[in-house]
């Protein structure tokens, strides 16, 4: 059997091919092991393979940026609570219930949070409040929710928080919180740790304008009230860790000076070389102004006085000087009595500024011609009145000052805040005042402004405050009577007896001026005031009185215990206040509050709440006292036993009492 | 329509237009809008004589940004102070410059308000001038050009009057010439003519770079007769926005800029540039030269996808390579950060809202509105942070701005999710900023003056000055000159990648391609292309123009740069039999033959030469001149004659050397026909020849390529040959340029090894006729 050639070339053909392939195969191999070794593949080969390649890409770098905003996110929220200070727990809820209230409703924006203080023990310490509202927001869209729904979808989302002792949902849709007893003695602790210090915030320039009399005039109680209410602001907002310029805007330029001076020139024509002894400035006052009135040549010789004065004539600004000294120390005897600190900047001070003001509004198109006058419009479309910025003889006005002095706030005193002290009447005056600084841009939503307004003071008749014979009280006799009637009340409590005279002095005045302005400060000031001596010194109740001789009792707990401010401070280092008995508790859980109750006052800057948050605080540490003893004597007095706790927590109270006494001006004394 | 008729009436009455023009005018919207204006002003008065063509002028020529000018400029124009088109012109100017307040005084002598002219003085101006044209004036008689003579009156007379200095120069031309003769009337000599219509078909280049000029001098030139604004006077450009804050802003970037010029180059670092981004390049590289200015390189990397190193490095590359440098590379991406913030603001200043159509839902010619358009800001605010932070899968959610653009696309995006990490920010972002959002806020970061772009952007300028007037930030002008386009050619990257893949060409600069790297490969001289470029200017036309006129610029610009030498592409090997020497011998050959000054180099002859195996025809005929059986040939530099005597072949009959006798040419009866190149002792060389790739002009456009542009290609477009070069060859280096003798102009290939020399032909001798 013959092989034909051609066969032999097919099967050696054949048997190429095969030998080729399995050197391909062999690389394939060689290939795919190194890949496995090296761990790469090529991923080209495969269009499967390479989609899948891409979407491990995205999903990897999807991860990444889903991991660090997570942990974005959990850095940034819980910023570290300061340990030196209370915790404002009112504001540390809303964030916490806040962010719960987010989660449950993603679908409702900007979903009302709710958190108000529980006025009943057994619903828990705060309550939230939102869950009605939610439910009544989503009726609207169409859903039916009920509220305990809601309250309970809240609930599964409040994070745990250290605050938070336990939750609960009450009747229709209330939250109940439970404030955790830990948390409140770590809080409380703080007030030994580190004193009483004031919550935390961002320090603003605030400008607090009040008091303000006028020159050669009397000081009336209208003053008065401004006075009180205003140092109390001042000193709030100080605590507060503001930086606050107290402002007298004292009225010491204007036409009554011609009068004055000429009369003065007239009186004592060598006032240049000797002070005039002016001893009442007001019946000097009205003996000028008799003259004035009657008296042409006289009135014209008054207005060639004002033309001098505001040319800065020396004689005429001696004249103007000595006048405003007179007047001067008459006040501060006040402002000293009462402890009351004030810059004086009074009209006077603007009045170079005033020109420029004038100007400035003129050059910007604000001023409009109203026959002969120049009126500025703060909001044309209400029923309004203008500012009438330039008499028609030239002459400027109280709206001209009050615009050079606002702007002088804003812009020399870089002031983030204004605060205006002045009686009720004026409130359609500040309103156009602040109309018009915004319309030109000066008055901005960064600076917060505020005209803070109070009630008239009415005599006990409810009539407008006289004296019997229908003469405006001067201020300085009211003090003079406020004295008196409390050297009364201390002598028919026999206290004159107990006291040394310098003991019995400063008890008579922290009882007078501390009656004064805590009477004053613990009315809602936007109301009409009854002033009466009779009810101030009442020691019952709600007033200065109580709360002095409260305060006095707790101090002495202390001291019954021979317990002196050192021996406390060790105290403090060994032991922490007692929390167990249910009035210990509520007692504390009054003094968390005082962060909360600074705050409230800040936002509408009513004192009154902080008068009744000190006598929450007198009147549940008398509770506390009833029931639980601090120190047990035995019959011949001496001491027993001392409950450590009870005492640190006698003392805690104190120290917050005493800081909201200095914020409203009471001076509390150690035996009255 | 009735107001309109009513307006047509008017225009008629009042301004005096024929009833034809009034109806024309009242097609161009926003001039009908300053008409109506202007005749709202002057309502009940009586125009006097003339002023309704002024006013007429006035409305073509004022522009938006000075509409509340517009009563006070009426004013003047109907009181006959702005009495002639040049002082409303003129007033139209000052206004331009003093955008809020217009001094009367200062505004008035600008305009040369009440500025009368006596015809005395013209005739006196005119006088002084004519006396220095005097002797070319009576030289050239008739011929003489006025126009000189006529601007210098004009700088000494602004306000005289046009037509009375004409006529004044005239009636003193005439006093001095007398008549016109028969002279005077014949056509100007052709000779003039024929130097200009030659020159007219070279480029000006050609002269500088004979002088050893830059040659890029012609693109500043070019950029220096360019109409932009000046820095800082954006307002006067037409449709820029101005807003309260406009002035401000301007102030501000002309203190950072100190006035300077400053432009930018944006390409995508996702390709590969090619001629079209040659335009882009010299235009902004050069009128920034052109005005001492700066311009950037800016990369635009907003897209994540499919950005890589070697791009942005060719990128780099390619701009050096035509000569510029930038003042500095930046990126899009630096601006990431500022970008969000600014995006933040936005929508705060609700203008901008997180919408969750689909790309699809958008697309189209009738897109519906977003529903999400008027979501309120703070979901909107929280869902670009869910954006940002990665909560929303790719595609379910954009960005989009509360703009219209001009052809009516409703609210474009400004941001889009991608979980793609990006070359330079790495796994930072997640959501990437779009060209409508970045490119305009990039601009004003870099503080661009002018913001030169081709003309398919001008739908977005209005969306450009919005953005940037929305952030109150500076808002640079948009300038937009006309797209350079290629016939024979694609310029996609898509395109070319599939070219590649299809194994249809090598790589992005395989010569046949109109990529930089691939013309740089090619041997086209970076300053021919500027050169063409600057040629092509800067107007708003889209030019598409054939590869053979940028072609010329090269052979232009070679022909000069270029040495030449000889190398025979197919070659044949010669035998001399009565080679006179007893050894090869050395000729010197011009480098120029037109230039000797410009050096030479040496040439071995020997008894062994190769010839283009194109010039032997064994049968020769009448209109072949080259080496023959029967006909010699001379040999050119060497001096010799060839006539064959042997012709040697192989088996199958195919010629494969040629014996010869020489003779020195001064010695040979009948000169020969021709002269043809030869080697001798040559070196081996690859020549590479190319011819183009597509068959049609527009290799994309379905109806003259129904199969698309793949099936469009010429089939072998490479043509790879073993030629033999001149020795003095061997040294020659990648991108060196040679003109070989009657074959073209070729380059040095950066696939050349050390002993394998590789050419390609850059351009032939002549266009070729094919095309």
């Amino acid at each position: 059997m013959s092989v034909t050639t051609e066969t032999v070339n097919f099967y050696n053909k054949e048997a190429t091919n095969a030998e080729e392939q399995i050197a391909l195969l062999k690389q394939q191999i060689l290939q795919l092991q190194q890949n496995i070794k090296s761990k790469t593949v090529d991923a080209s080969l495969d269009p499967d393979l390479q989609t899948l390649f891409t979407e491990n890409t995205k999903l990897k770098h999807r991860l990444t940026i889903l991991q660090r905003a997570i942990s974005n996110l959990s850095h940034s929220s819980p910023a570290p609570r300061d340990s030196t200070r209370m915790q404002n727990i009112q504001e540390i809820l809303a964030e916490v219930f806040s962010q719960a209230i987010a989660s449950a409703c993603p679908d409702i924006t900007d979903p009302p949070v709710v958190i108000t203080l529980g006025n009943n023990p057994k619903f828990g310490d705060y309550q939230c409040n939102s869950a009605m509202q939610i439910a009544n927001i989503y009726k609207q869209l169409g859903k039916k929710i009920t509220p305990r729904d809601v309250a309970n979808k809240i609930l599964e989302n409040v994070a745990p928080h250290e605050v938070i002792e336990k939750l609960g949902v009450a009747g229709p849709g209330f939250i109940n919180v439970y404030v955790s007893k830990s948390f409140g003695l770590r809080n409380i602790s703080t007030v030994f740790s580190h004193g009483v210090r004031a919550p935390e915030g961002t320090k603003s320039r605030i400008v607090v304008d009040f008091s303000s009399p006028n020159i050669a005039k009397e000081m009336h109680v209208g003053h008065l009230r401004s006075t009180i209410i205003g140092e109390s602001i001042c000193r709030l907002l100080e605590f507060l860790g503001h930086d606050v310029l107290r402002i007298n805007h004292v009225g010491d330029w204007g036409t009554q000076f011609g009068m004055l001076i000429a009369h003065l020139q007239d009186k004592f024509p060598d006032y240049l070389e000797r002070s005039p002894p002016i001893s009442d400035l007001q019946s000097f006052y009205k003996e000028s102004k008799k003259r004035f009135d009657e008296d042409e040549d006289f009135k014209k010789r008054a207005y060639s006085c004002v033309v001098k004065l505001q040319s800065f004539d020396p004689d005429y600004t001696k004249a103007w000087q000595l006048i405003c000294d007179v007047s001067r120390k008459e006040f501060q005897v006040i402002y000293d009595r009462l402890d009351i600190k004030l810059i004086e900047r009074g009209e006077s001070f603007y009045q170079t500024r005033m020109l420029e003001v004038v100007k400035e509004l003129e050059e910007g198109g604000y001023l409009e011609e109203d026959e002969g006058r120049k009126v500025m419009w703060g909001d044309k479309t209400a029923s309004s009145i203008p500012f009438t910025v330039v008499k028609s003889d030239g002459g400027y006005t109280y709206d001209t000052s009050d615009l050079a002095t606002i702007k002088q706030r804003i812009q020399e005193e870089k002031a983030d805040w204004i605060i205006y002290v002045t009686d009720a009447g004026q409130a359609t005056h500040f309103q156009i005042l602040f109309q018009c600084a915004r319309r030109t841009g000066l008055l901005t939503d960064k600076i917060r402004v505020d005209h803070v307004p109070f009630g008239v003071v009415l005599g006990e008749d409810k009539k407008k405050f006289k004296t019997r014979s229908g003469d405006t009280v001067r201020l300085i006799d009211l003090l003079e009577e406020g004295l008196k009637r409390a050297l009364d009340k201390l002598k028919e409590k026999n206290r004159d007896e107990v006291l040394s005279p310098e003991e019995l002095q400063r008890a008579q005045e922290s009882v007078a001026y501390g009656c004064i302005k805590y009477s004053d400060l613990s009315h809602n000031r936007n109301h009409e005031y009854v002033f009466s001596f009779d009810k101030m010194l009442e020691d019952k109740g709600n007033t200065a009185v109580y709360l002095l001789y409260a305060y006095t009792r707790i101090k002495s707990i202390a001291r019954t215990a021979n317990f002196d401010e050192a021996k406390i401070e060790e105290l403090a280092n060994n032991h922490s206040i007692s929390l167990d008995h249910e009035k210990e508790w509520k007692l504390t859980k009054v003094l968390l509050r005082f962060p909360e109750e600074l705050i409230k006052v800040t936002k509408d800057l009513c004192l009154h709440h902080l008068c009744e948050y000190v006598y929450e605080i007198a009147t549940t540490f008398t509770e506390f006292y009833d029931s639980c003893y601090c120190v047990e004597k035995d019959s011949s007095g001496d001491v027993v036993k001392v409950n450590h706790g009870r005492i640190l927590l006698t003392e805690a109270t104190a120290r917050v009492m005493k800081k909201c006494f200095d914020i409203l001006g009471l001076k509390p004394v150690s035996r009255m | 329509m009735v107001q309109s008729d009513d307006l047509t009436k008017s225009l008629v009455a009042t301004l005096g237009l024929s009833e034809q023009k009034a109806k024309e005018t009242l097609k161009n919207v926003p001039l009908t809008q300053t008409l109506s204006s202007i005749l709202h002003e002057i309502r009940e008065v009586v125009l006097p004589e003339g002023t309704g063509v002024l006013l007429y002028h006035f409305a073509t020529k004022t522009k938006p940004q000075i509409a509340h000018h517009l009563p006070l400029i009426v004013k003047y124009i109907v009181t006959k102070k702005l009495d002639t088109t040049l002082r409303v012109e003129k007033a139209i100017e000052y206004a331009l410059s003093h955008i809020k307040n217009i001094n009367p005084p200062e505004f008035e002598q600008f305009c040369g308000v009440g500025v009368v002219v006596t015809p005395e003085e013209i005739e006196n101006v005119v006088e002084q001038y004519l006396k220095e044209y005097k002797n070319e004036l009576v030289e050239k008689r008739y011929k003489f050009n006025a126009g000189p003579l006529m601007q210098k009156v004009r700088g000494k007379l602004p306000w005289a009057d046009g037509k009375a200095v004409k006529n004044e120069v005239d009636v003193q031309i005439f006093d001095l010439l007398g008549p016109k003769t028969e002279e005077d009337l014949a056509p100007a000599a052709k000779t003039d003519k024929k130097g200009k219509t030659t020159k007219a078909t070279k480029p000006p280049v050609k002269e500088q770079v004979a002088n050893g000029d830059v040659p890029a001098l012609t693109i500043l030139d070019v950029m220096k007769k360019v109409s932009f604004h000046l820095p800082g006077q954006n307002y006067k450009t037409d449709g820029y926005v101005v807003t309260e804050n406009t002035e401000r802003l301007l102030k501000e970037h002309l203190k950072v800029t100190g006035g300077k010029v400053q432009t930018r180059f944006p390409p995508e670092p996702n390709g590969i540039l090619h001629i079209g981004h040659a335009k882009a390049i010299n235009i902004n590289f050069g009128y920034a030269a052109a005005n001492n200015g700066v311009c950037y390189l800016r990369y635009d990397d907003t897209n994540p996808e499919k950005e890589e190193e070697k791009f942005f490095v060719g990128i780099k590359d390619m701009v050096e390579w035509l000569g510029y440098k930038p003042y500095k590379i930046t990126h899009s991406s630096d601006y990431f950060d500022q970008l969000y913030e600014w995006a933040v603001e936005l929508i705060k200043a609700g203008l901008a809202y997180v919408c969750h159509q689909s790309a699809d839902e958008m697309k189209g010619f009738n897109p519906q509105p977003s529903p999400w358009r008027d979501r309120p800001i703070k979901e909107s605010l929280q869902l670009f942070q869910d954006m940002k932070n990665g909560k929303i899968d790719e595609g379910m959610a954009t960005l989009r701005m509360k703009i219209t653009l001009e052809e009516g696309k409703l609210d474009p995006v400004a941001y889009r999710v991608r979980f793609t990490p990006h070359h330079r920010t790495g796994d930072k972002w997640c959501i990437y900023p779009t060209y409508d959002y970045t490119h305009c806020l990039c601009d004003s970061i870099e503080n661009i003056t002018h913001s030169l772009c081709t003309k398919e952007f001008q739908s977005r300028r209005s969306s450009y000055y919005w953005l940037c007037n929305a952030l109150k930030v500076y808002c640079p002008v948009q300038w937009e000159y006309g797209r350079l386009n290629f016939n024979y050619t694609v310029v996609s990257k898509r395109k070319i990648g599939k070219l590649i893949d299809e194994k249809i060409v090598k790589d992005w600069d395989d010569p046949r391609l109109f990529t930089l790297t691939a013309l740089r490969r090619r041997g086209f001289p970076a300053e021919a292309i500027n050169n063409f470029c600057a040629q092509l200017g800067v107007t708003g036309a889209q030019s598409t123009v054939d590869p053979s006129m940028l072609e010329a610029y090269v052979r232009d610009y070679l022909n000069n740069t270029a040495p030449r030498r000889m190398v025979v592409l197919e070659p044949l090997e010669i035998t001399i039999t009565n080679f006179p020497f007893d050894k090869p011998v050395e000729i010197p050959v011009p480098n120029f033959p037109n230039k000797p000054e410009l050096g030479s180099h040496s040439v071995t002859f020997g008894p062994k030469i190769y010839i283009e195996k194109s010039d032997f025809l064994e049968d020769g005929n009448k209109n072949y001149r080259r080496l023959t059986k029967t006909q010699a040939v001379g040999l050119r530099h060497a001096g010799y004659v060839l006539s064959v005597t042997e012709i040697k072949k192989d088996s199958s009959g195919d010629v494969i050397g040629v014996v010869c006798t020489c003779t020195e040419v001064d010695k040979v009866a009948t000169k020969p026909k021709a002269f043809i190149h030869w080697v001798s002792e040559p070196v081996e060389i690859e020549v590479r020849l190319y011819s183009t790739l597509f068959k049609h002009k527009n290799p994309e456009d379905p109806s003259e390529v129904p199969g698309g542009f793949l099936s469009d290609c010429n089939t072998d477009t490479l043509n790879v040959l073993k030629s033999k070069a001149d020795k003095s060859l061997r040294v020659a280096k990648v991108f060196d340029k040679f003109q070989f003798e009657r074959n073209g102009f070729f380059s040095v290939d950066p696939d050349t090894t050390e002993g394998k020399l590789i050419f390609n032909q850059t351009v032939g001798l002549k266009e070729d006729a094919g095309k």
